[in-house]
Order: structure tokens, then C-alpha cells, then sequence
């Protein structure tokens, strides 16, 4: 079991590593260069430059000192924006999009998984048909289509929020609504085929004919078998909610990391893409070993070590 | 030879077999086919489909623009439109004509049916009355808003069109745009047309990207699967690493790698990334398929590894392997639009969903329709895909087989 943990977490140390290393040679490899623009940079200025970042030394000591300062999580300053430490502002950025991740899990959560269970008790009856029906189209519109409906409809039309930022509570209805419309009609989707898996099962009519009450049954046995994989997948889901918000703070103009991630790619900065690219692996493989680790308490048929499939 | 004959005695042939009448033997892919046809959701998919492909393939040979042909005049026109009679009452001229007012204060003028002839020059405002005049063969039409700022505002006028000292409230009529069925974006391009080849672009990427992953997807995950072993670990690693991070980000990096924005590159970054989650598929199905008798078989009759691979597991597996590459084309087409949405996919002027509905976003409150038309063929496409990927799964897996 001990060894499990610790096998899995060196795994996840190593796969961070292959990622940074990979980044890393992903962007010197780049044509180019960072520092050519249209006009060009006096020859002076440019040798300061490249003394600055490093750029005049063999490319593997350039490698060794990007990976020393990664594992001390320095991932350098940006290139465009002088005097930008990159880990600063992905820590003065990263709370902004935590929340709306964090929010849009909620949602997910108290409106998805319900909307599942009820569609699956009340199976072919209209109650089902409406809520896979909305579950379906969750899945087919793209989420900048969400948000910008809702700007046009409830911040423009009808005038009822702001349309922009996150000043007020009201304004995070509309970004948590467009983050959270395709994983929620995902959830839904899962959460009743796999209550309708266990509904069929015997078990369920072994509790039934043992004459424990309605609820119990519901509760007791079907749920809790019903959920575990709608709790594995939310760990991963979480994670990708946190890194797929480029569009929805884009469309919203909130200042969080996603935003900053796009304005970083169109400019090409690319100490800032490579680290909050190392920042978005971290988190997701960060969510997705915990679940793994969690998966024997969720779920205590499967014994961790054996399960490995090796 | 005659001593056997004895054994078998002739009956007439009225009581041969071969007279009874056979059901037509049913094979696997007419069972599947029967079973999509039965199931109406799929059906519907299956439509949408065909619709989306000959609207991208044959659509754009019937449009007499091409994507990026624009007439600056002609821009931000909508698909209907409110017109006003300035017939001359006077002359014997029999042909009525109309004048609309678009959103930005242009005045075009527009047949009797529906077709733009021209855009009306602003000769001066007078922004003491609130009054536009525009020049039409010498006379003067005088657009009038002041109803709309004075005191007697209820709302129900927006604005008058005077012409020749008659004064019109109300729109005459309606009409559809004739000159362009859905309206022209800000440059004056028809949106038509636009969203034809948008979902020609389209189409390429999610098709193109698909079978480059199921080519890629394939050979990987069979040839892991089925030699196993340390190959497979090996193998499996570098797709656990791949798939640790979002692909989205991948794909990102990838085309600032390529440091050029085309369908092309899209299709490159698309291709090289999505392939983990076919690989896997695959390496299950070969995992679960190749510990049986017909491959043992196969291996005693001496048949080479690539062909046991090629001729007996693939076919067995095609089935979740098809799905899949159904529900790949959704996946890529959402990508290519959201790349271009962020401004790092197609690049102006190509007509991509993505690239209009980015276009879109500033003219929203002006004209909902330039957003709402190409999130529409994303969500039709999008959709029809995924109904047939369901249908398809459930009509290629005999255990869901009910009759």
C-alpha cells in the first residue's frame, strides 16, 4: 500500500520533469528567437539582453540553470514584460481562476449529479427526456457560445449584471455558468447511465425484498455504488475546469491566469507559457494522483497495488 | 464409385432443399445498419451529417461570392430588412423603389424584391433637428430622429424617412435580403458564403485530424498491446506523460511552436496530440483479443505478427475503434473553433466558425445574428456527430442487441 503511494508519487515528480524539459526544448526551438521583432534591437542592447537571460551560454547550461530554478518554483522573469516574475504573477493570478473553478465545481456538483439521479429514477418519462435533452446541448455548445449569449441576453438586453470583471457577486453567474455548462451536462449524463447500472443490479432487489424502506434503498445502496465514478471523474474535472478557462476570462475579461495565458501566447512570452504551462501540469497531475490515492477509500472493492493492471 | 451409388436413392426435385425459401444471410455491417436505421436519434445524426458535408463541400459551388471577396458598402446588412417606399408619385416611372436604414446610418438602396442596388451617400447632418440627408439621383431623403430624443418619445417611431416632402413613420415593409440571404459581416463579406467555407475548413480539420489519429492511435496502441511486456510498459508511460497534462495546452504550444496560423498547422498540432486516447482504446481492445483461439490459430498456422495485427485483431475491434473516430470529429471541430476563437487558429480572412464568431463578439449588441450563425453550425455539427457516435455505439454492440 506504502509503496503504491510513494511509486505513484515519484511517478508524478517524473512526468513534471518530462513536461519541463520538454517545454523547455519546445521553446528554443522556436524561430527566431524571443527578441527578434520588426524593429530591431540595437546589437548592444541585444548582447545585454541575452547576457541577462542567459541566452549566450551552451543550451544545456542554460537547460541545467532553468530546471535549478524550476525545482525551486523561480521559473525566471518574463521576456516581453520587463521586470516580470513570472511566479509572482502566477500566484497573484491563479486565486482569481481558483475561484471560478472552484464555483463552477459547486455548480456542477449540487445541479449535475442531482439532475442525473433524478432522470434515472423517473427513466423514459418526460422528467428524463428534458433533462438529457438540456444535458445534450450543454455538451454541443461551445463555451464561448454560453458566455456570450448571456452577456448579450442578461447583461445587455435585459441589463440585469455587469457584463465585465467580477466586482460584484452577480457578476460571477455568467462565468461560472459558461465554465461550468459542459462538464455539468457531462456529470449528468454519467451520473444517470451509472445509476442506471446499479439500479439493474440484484443487489438492489435483494434490499428491496429484505423490506427496507424506499429511501434506504435509494440512499444506502444505489447512490453510493452510483457515484464513485462521477467522484473520480471530478478530480480531473476540477483540474480542468481551473486550466480551461482561457475563453471564459477572455470573454468575461477577468484578470485570472487563463487570460494571462492567451495574452502570453499571442506575444510570445515565453518564460511566462513555459511556466504557467509547468503550473496547469502540476495542478492537473496534482488532482488526478489524488484521486488515484483516494480511489480504495472511495471505492474499497479495488485494493490499491494489485490494481495497477501491471 | 458404383457400389456407393447404391447407398443413395434419387427423390424428385419438388422435395429438394434448395426450393424452401432462405432468409438473405444478414452480415454484421447490414445487422449494424438495421439497427441505426431503427434508432431515430441516430438517424437524425446521420442526416445532420450529410446535410453539414454537402453544405462544406457542394455549398460554396452555387455561392457567387467567395470567402474573402468584400464590398465595404455592403457591409452590416441583415438578412431581413425594414424598407421605406420613395417611389415618385409624379413621374410615370413604374418601378417602386426602397431605402433601408442600417444600424450604423447607412441608407441602401433596395429593390422591390429584396436586392441592394446601391449605398446612398451621406450629403451633410444637421444635428440641430437630428436630421441625416442622403443623396438619391439629386434629390435629398432626410432621415429624420428626432422623435426618438424629443419629448413626445414613445417608442414606437424610430426614426422617419422624408422624400420629396413626403414623410414615411413607418417601414413600408419588410423584406429578406436578397443579395445576401444571411446578412454581410463588417467588411461587407457574405455570411453565407462565409460559414459554406467555414464549415469546409472545418469538416478538412476534424476529418483530417481524426484519421490522423486513428492511423497514429492504432499502430501504437496494437502494436503495445500486443507485444506486451516491457514494450507495453514502456509504451503506456509515454501516454500516461502525454495525456498529464490537458491536450488543449499541447496543442496551444504546439502552434506557438509553428509559429504559423493555418488549417494545416491545426491539423499537425490536432493530430499529434489527440492520438492518446485511440491508442489506448486500441491496446485494450488488442489486450482483451489476443489471448484468444483464433489468434492462436493464426499463430500456429505461421502467420507474420503484422498480419495478425492487420488481419485478425484490428477487424475484431473495429467497432469501439469507429466510435471513437465519431467522437474524435466533435472534439476536433470544438478545438479548431476555440484556437481560432482565441485568436492563435485560422487567421483573417479565412472563414472559419471560430474565426466569425471571434469576429462576432465586438459587433454583439448591434447584430446578434453575426454570433449566433456560426455557434449555430458548430452546434448543429457538433450534435449531429454526437447522435450518430451514440447510435453507432449501440448499434455495434451485439450485447445492447434486442432483436
Amino acid at each position: 500500500m506504502k509503496n503504491y503511494y510513494v511509486r505513484r508519487i515519484l511517478s508524478a515528480i517524473l512526468t513534471l520533469f518530462i513536461i519541463a524539459t520538454m517545454t523547455f526544448f519546445m521553446m528554443k526551438l522556436m524561430p527566431g528567437g524571443p527578441f527578434a521583432r520588426e524593429r530591431p534591437i540595437p546589437p548592444e542592447i541585444l548582447a545585454l539582453i541575452e547576457e541577462k537571460y542567459n541566452l549566450n551560454d551552451p543550451i544545456f547550461v542554460q537547460y541545467y540553470k532553468y530546471m535549478a530554478g524550476v525545482v525551486q518554483l523561480d521559473f525566471g522573469n518574463s521576456y516581453t514584460d520587463v521586470g516580470v516574475d513570472v511566479t509572482e504573477q502566477i500566484l497573484l493570478k491563479f486565486p482569481i481562476s481558483m475561484r471560478l473553478g472552484l464555483y463552477a465545481t459547486i455548480l456542477v456538483v449540487i445541479i449535475g449529479i442531482p439532475l442525473g439521479i433524478v432522470s434515472a429514477l423517473k427513466q423514459s418519462t418526460w422528467v428524463d427526456h428534458a433533462a438529457m435533452l438540456v444535458a445534450t446541448i450543454g455538451v454541443t455548445i461551445p463555451s464561448f457560445v454560453v458566455a456570450v449569449v448571456y452577456i448579450s441576453l442578461v447583461a445587455g438586453t435585459l441589463g440585469w449584471v455587469d457584463a465585465f470583471g467580477l466586482d460584484k457577486w452577480t457578476s460571477y453567474i455568467g462565468p461560472v455558468l459558461a465554465l461550468g455548462a459542459y462538464s455539468l451536462s457531462f456529470v449528468s449524463r454519467l451520473t444517470r447511465s451509472s445509476m442506471l447500472e446499479v439500479l439493474r443490479q440484484d443487489y438492489m432487489r435483494t434490499a428491496r425484498a429484505n423490506g427496507l424502506s424506499k429511501f434506504k434503498v435509494l440512499y444506502k445502496h444505489a447512490l453510493k455504488n452510483a457515484l464513485i465514478p462521477v467522484v473520480t471523474y471530478l478530480g480531473p474535472m476540477f483540474a480542468a475546469i481551473i486550466t480551461g478557462s482561457f475563453v471564459v476570462e477572455q470573454v468575461f475579461a477577468i484578470g485570472g491566469i487563463g487570460r494571462y495565458y492567451v495574452i502570453s501566447v499571442a506575444a510570445r512570452d515565453y518564460t511566462m507559457i513555459m511556466g504557467i504551462t509547468m503550473f496547469y501540469a502540476a495542478i492537473y497531475i496534482g488532482m488526478v494522483l489524488l484521486v488515484d490515492m483516494t480511489y480504495s477509500w472511495i471505492d474499497p472493492r479495488i485494493r490499491l497495488g494489485k490494481s495497477s493492471g501491471e | 464409385m458404383v457400389n456407393k451409388m447404391r447407398d443413395f436413392k434419387f427423390i424428385d426435385s419438388s422435395k429438394k432443399m434448395d426450393k424452401e425459401q432462405i432468409r438473405e444471410s444478414l452480415t454484421y455491417w447490414k445487422d449494424v445498419w438495421r439497427r441505426l436505421k431503427k434508432n431515430t436519434i441516430a438517424v437524425i445524426g446521420l442526416i445532420g451529417v450529410i446535410i453539414v458535408i454537402l453544405f462544406g463541400v457542394v455549398g460554396p459551388m452555387f455561392s457567387p461570392y467567395y470567402f474573402s471577396d468584400q464590398i465595404t458598402d455592403f457591409s452590416y446588412l441583415t438578412p431581413s430588412l425594414d424598407v421605406f417606399q420613395i417611389t415618385d408619385t409624379e413621374d410615370g416611372d413604374l418601378e417602386n423603389y426602397f431605402v433601408h436604414l442600417n444600424n450604423d446610418y447607412r441608407l441602401f438602396l433596395i429593390s422591390e424584391d429584396g436586392h441592394i442596388i446601391e449605398r446612398l451617400t451621406r450629403t451633410r447632418v444637421d444635428r440641430s433637428i437630428w436630421t441625416y440627408y442622403y443623396d438619391y439621383e439629386g434629390e435629398e431623403i432626410a432621415v429624420d430622429y428626432s422623435r426618438r430624443v424629443g419629448d413626445e418619445y414613445t417608442g414606437d417611431i424610430d426614426y422617419t424617412v422624408t422624400y420629396e416632402g413626403v414623410e414615411t413613420l413607418y417601414p413600408t415593409k419588410t423584406v429578406w435580403n436578397k443579395t445576401y440571404l444571411l446578412g454581410s459581416d463588417h467588411l461587407g463579406r457574405d455570411i453565407l458564403c462565409r460559414l459554406m467555407y467555414g464549415a469546409r475548413i472545418s469538416l478538412t480539420v476534424a476529418f483530417v485530424a481524426a484519421i490522423v489519429n486513428l492511423i497514429i492511435g492504432v499502430t501504437y496502441g496494437s502494436i503495445s498491446g500486443f507485444k506486451g511486456g516491457a514494450t507495453d510498459n514502456l509504451m503506456m508511460r509515454i501516454v500516461d506523460i502525454i495525456n498529464s497534462i490537458p491536450l488543449v495546452i499541447y496543442v496551444i504550444l504546439l502552434m506557438v511552436l509553428l509559429n504559423k496560423s493555418n488549417m494545416w498547422t491545426i491539423i499537425l498540432a490536432l493530430g499529434t496530440v489527440y492520438w492518446v486516447g485511440m491508442a489506448r482504446l486500441v491496446r485494450g481492445q488488442i489486450l482483451s483479443l489476443k489471448d484468444l483461439e483464433f489468434v492462436l490459430a493464426a499463430r500456429t498456422l505461421g502467420v507474420s505478427q503484422g498480419r495478425i495485427i492487420s488481419r485478425h485483431l484490428i477487424p475484431n475491434a473495429i467497432g469501439p475503434i469507429l466510435v471513437s473516430l465519431t467522437m474524435m470529429i466533435p472534439t476536433a471541430i470544438f478545438t479548431e473553433a476555440f484556437l481560432s476563437f482565441i485568436g492563435i487558429g485560422m487567421s483573417a480572412p479565412a472563414a472559419s466558425w471560430g474565426t466569425m464568431a471571434n469576429e462576432a463578439i465586438s459587433l454583439l449588441e448591434k447584430y446578434p445574428y453575426q454570433l449566433l450563425l456560426p455557434s449555430l453550425a458548430i452546434g448543429i455539427t457538433v450534435l449531429s456527430f454526437n447522435f450518430l457516435g451514440d447510435g453507432l455505439r449501440s448499434a455495434l454492440d451485439p450485447r445492447l442487441r434486442k432483436g
